[in-house]
């Protein structure tokens, strides 16, 4: 059995009679990548304030790789998580001295925090700014050096706040490879908030979403693992072959459930990517119906209840799906 | 004309000549001062931090008290502490009225509600991720503070330097409480004071100076901790 790194038993937290979040039951394995997403005001802050130890929670337990946590261990557990913050914010002195600032709250003798300061510069390429001030440098580089504060600290957990929300564009490319590795090693359990589906589930291996303070584990959509040619511009899935805007190399895609276009005949449009497949399922969601393809690989499409009215297809119907290269979303690589 | 003049260089000519009287005021006076700023600070600063992160009812009311006390008149700390420390009043028995030390006390009062003040509304202006940030790399609750208090240090330094030119340029505590005694409770502005009424202008006048003098060092000092910060 895989070790959880959170046990979250009949957790809730709330203010003035509302539950912001209300868990029975939810655990979080070692090791694993996993995206917690929903819209603004869902509750997600409040849980990764909840799984930093940051906050305390109304009632209910967490347990932190077995242990149960207590209100007067708080700080202990603290420091065994890494929390990025969603504007993070660094302290009025040197960038090297804001890197070394959580070991020296733990007491790490200064030669040791020093050197790990240094190692973590040169691995994100900060050397030119170790010795500038904080108010010195850009938003960009802002968030890069509260990236490495939290990394030097090796933390077993690492916790982010709408990580490619606000990151600097210049950074997210850095910033996914620095993920992918972490991925690709094992060496950390990642948590991290997202409003954007599609981008989470391109990097998580779970994504879970939030509602009413209740978490449920969420299906990836549209989510292709394959190899890509450069020369024929085709990504190939192992049953199909999408056309991709130009990119350099991918191993990963992702297509916008409501960027695919389904009809009954063949579209005679400028979308490149067009299948031939049959509905294999029909889900009702809220306003709108989920439509699941199968064309070699299975699509989901979101349409409107009308637009499904207006096509006349039901679970067996032959039809087609359409979709524009640029439709397609992928991982940066590197 | 002539005579305000003449004053002057006397002034001068005292102060140059580092009259042992005149220094010996001066250093009774920024002795005094340095205690009672050191004293209320030291009380104040984890006080304020205190009141500013905790809710209780009335707060607001207390801050309109400290609001209200920056403005407190010297005399009127002086009045009360003398009434206390007075022979017949409750603490006269610890014999403080006419020492250094009455002095003191009465200047920590006096600059108590300053600094409460000031970090009171530094904490409350401060970015609030300061704190939140702290918390998350894992500070206990004294490093909290010792971050926060390290992160506003200007505004600490301005409620130090702020309280620090109140209590040296004050006059009624230390003339109420001290008695202006010669060579032991005499300060700067005391002796200013007894000096102009005796009619020796120049010494008062030389005193005076060097009460500014010791301002603008201090503020100086500000000036050039700012600097070297930035």
């Amino acid at each position: 059995m895989k070790t959880s790194a959170y046990e979250l038993n009949q957790l809730r937290f709330g203010y003035h009679d509302t539950d912001i979040v209300n868990i029975d039951h939810y655990s979080i394995n070692d090791g694993e990548i996993l995206a917690l997403v929903g819209p603004n005001g869902s509750g997600k802050s409040t849980l990764l304030n909840l799984l930093s130890f940051i906050t305390t929670p109304a009632s209910g337990e967490i347990r932190y790789f077995g242990e149960a946590v207590r209100q007067n261990m708080q700080t202990e557990f603290r420091r065994r998580v890494g929390y990025l913050q969603q504007h993070p914010y660094l302290f009025n002195t040197t960038v090297i001295e804001n890197i070394e600032l959580g070991m020296k709250l733990r007491g790490i003798n200064r030669q040791l925090r020093h050197g790990r300061a240094q190692a973590m510069i040169e691995q994100l390429n900060l050397g030119k700014l170790a010795s500038k001030r904080a108010h010195e440098l850009s938003g960009g580089e802002i968030q890069k050096v509260a990236l490495a504060r939290i990394l030097v600290l090796e933390p077993v957990v690492l916790i982010m706040d709408e990580p490619f929300t606000y990151l600097d564009k210049t950074f997210t490319g850095e910033f996914e490879k620095l993920l992918l590795s972490i991925r690709e090693h094992r060496t950390q359990t990642i948590i991290f908030s997202s409003h954007d589906h599609l981008r989470a589930q391109l990097v998580a291996d779970r994504v879970c979403s939030i509602h009413h303070g209740k978490l449920m584990d969420e299906a990836h959509v549209n989510l292709f693992h394959g190899k890509y040619s450069k020369e024929q511009g085709m990504f190939n899935t192992g049953n199909i072959d999408i056309r991709l805007s130009e990119v350099d190399d991918v191993e990963i895609i992702a297509i916008e459930p409501t960027q695919i276009v389904l009809s009954i005949t063949e579209l005679d449009s400028s979308m490149r990517n067009r299948f031939r497949g049959e509905i294999v399922s029909l889900h009702a969601r809220n306003d709108h119906i989920e439509v699941t393809v199968q064309s070699g690989e299975k699509f989901q499409v979101i349409i409107t209840r009308a637009a499904l009215e207006e096509l006349g297809v039901t679970i067996g119907s032959p039809v087609w799906i359409s979709f524009k290269s640029s439709a397609v979303r992928v991982l940066r690589q590197f | 004309m002539n005579y305000f003049t003449q004053s002057f260089a006397d002034a001068f000519q005292l102060i140059l000549a580092l009259d042992e009287e005149l220094y010996f005021v001066v250093w009774t006076s920024l002795k005094i001062s340095v205690l009672s700023v050191t004293i209320a600070a030291t009380l104040s600063i984890p006080l304020g931090l205190l009141i500013a992160s905790s809710k209780f009812p009335g707060k607001s009311v207390l801050q309109s008290i400290l609001n209200t006390l920056m403005a407190l008149p010297t005399v009127v700390v002086g009045l009360l502490m003398f009434g206390l420390l007075s022979r017949q009043g409750p603490l006269g028995g610890w014999g403080l009225l006419y020492t250094q030390t009455a002095i003191v006390i009465g200047q920590s009062l006096l600059i108590m509600p300053i600094v409460l003040n000031m970090v009171i509304s530094a904490a409350n202006t401060a970015d609030p991720r300061i704190r939140s940030t702290s918390i998350a790399l894992g500070a206990s609750r004294f490093q909290q503070n010792m971050i926060f208090i390290n992160e506003v240090r200007f505004a600490m330094l301005a409620a130090i330097v702020a309280s620090f030119g109140r209590a040296i340029g004050e006059v009624g505590i230390a003339m109420m409480l001290g008695g202006n005694i010669e060579g032991y409770t005499r300060t700067m502005t005391t002796a200013i004071a007894l000096e102009t009424s005796k009619g020796e202008f120049e010494f008062a006048l030389a005193l005076g100076i060097l009460l500014l003098l010791v301002a603008f060092i201090v503020n100086v000092f500000l000036e050039k901790f700012q600097k070297l910060n930035k």
